[in-house]
């Protein structure tokens, strides 16, 4: 009974950060506001206010967690309904998965490298442009820690909407096309969700673009520690 | 009194609407099952793809193929597209088991995760924009 109430408290605390958080950038529609931040950062203030255990919050927010996989299966009626644009710019679309997964890759690795991290850190920030579970997988593939690379991976996709969609506006990157591979190849599956206020269309390419490249990295992630080291 | 209360709880009830809702869980249920297709798909063999990506290729071919016809799926779709970005609170608020990062001298590994995120995204997207530009131009003379 304990546990059924403990779960119904943060699965009402979740939803209320939630509600708050779209109000909040409904009212003031700053980048640096976007609802996935806010609502994170929220909930993780009350839970380290509380002193309170992350799998006590699961024991709620399981439950939505739960909704992810099917939200993602999801994805596939807005690329059924563009199928003629994807059709149309079939070429635009894999040249830039391809170009953005290595530069993903190769730039990552390289720049924390640089800075002097070990080599298990920047093993797994190889794959933080890829979503969670491919980049998990890709990080053990390479020898590097997968819970690392997991939050590499929130940082690339709320830093990637917080930040990305002003400075492609700076640089004239406003086609669909352009607005909708750069936020899936960037920040995944969180990108994709940014990509849904544009539109339809960017959508469609956003999710395509985030499974290319997660489909692409599982590939030549491995190929390229080879090369890196 | 008891007569206004009941008119009030009737138009309670009338204004949420069940239907909808029944409709919404059945098609969610389906979009459901189909990830867990995938999942069973991923596991049995052995593939890195996760299971919602394969749940995704998936409802695409059936729509593609009209076994599924849209509206089996549409308003159940637009819920959760609507809402996708609640749907990663849980997984992002699992930051908070890593904070050692956020403290320190690794915290510089932030602005770095970014600036490699903001490269990728512009290169890609100004990469793919250009060639999509340079075929629209090329279509339309």
């Amino acid at each position: 009974m304990n546990e059924f109430l403990t779960g119904i408290l943060w699965i009402t605390l979740t939803v209320a950060s939630y509600v708050f958080s779209r109000k909040l950038y409904q009212r003031f529609p700053s980048p640096l506001l976007v609802p996935v931040f806010t609502s994170t950062f929220l909930l993780v203030l009350l839970l380290l206010i509380f002193n309170i255990e992350y799998e006590t919050f699961m024991i709620g927010a399981g439950y939505i967690d739960k909704l992810l996989g099917p939200a993602i299966v999801a994805l596939a009626l807005p690329l059924y309904k563009q199928r003629e644009m994807v059709k149309k710019y079939f070429a635009s679309i894999g040249i830039g998965v391809l170009v953005g997964t290595i530069t993903g890759l190769w730039s990552g690795f390289t720049l924390v490298s640089l800075l002097g991290f070990e080599p298990l850190i920047a093993r797994s920030a190889l794959p933080k442009s890829v979503t969670t579970p491919v980049a998990m997988e890709i990080a053990r593939t390479v020898s590097g820690e997968p819970s690392l690379a997991v939050v590499f991976v929130m940082i690339a996709g709320i830093g990637g909407v917080m930040v990305g969609p002003f400075l492609m506006r700076g640089l004239k990157i406003d086609h669909f096309v352009g607005v909708g591979i750069g936020l899936g190849c960037a920040s995944h599956a969180i990108g994709t969700s940014k990509a849904l206020e544009f539109g339809e269309k960017a959508a469609a390419v956003s999710s395509i673009a985030m499974t290319l490249s997660a489909v692409c990295a599982s590939i030549l992630a491995p190929l390229m520690m080879t090369w890196l080291l | 009194m008891k007569l206004f209360l009941n008119f009030r709880f009737f138009k309670i009830m009338k204004r949420f609407n069940w239907q909808k809702y029944a409709v919404i869980s059945i098609q969610i249920s389906l979009l459901y099952g189909l990830f867990l297709i995938g999942s069973l798909i991923q596991t049995w063999l052995g593939l890195f793809v996760p299971g919602s990506i394969i749940g995704m290729i998936l409802l695409f071919l059936l729509l593609y193929i009209r076994i599924i016809p849209v509206k089996w799926i549409s308003t159940g779709t637009e819920l959760l597209l609507n809402h996708l970005p609640f749907l990663f609170i849980p997984v992002t608020v699992g930051i908070i088991q890593h904070l050692g990062l956020f403290g320190g001298h690794s915290i510089i590994l932030i602005p770095i995760i970014m600036i490699s995120t903001i490269i990728v995204m512009l290169v890609s997207g100004g990469i793919s924009q250009a060639v999509a530009v340079r075929r629209e131009r090329s279509q339309s003379e």
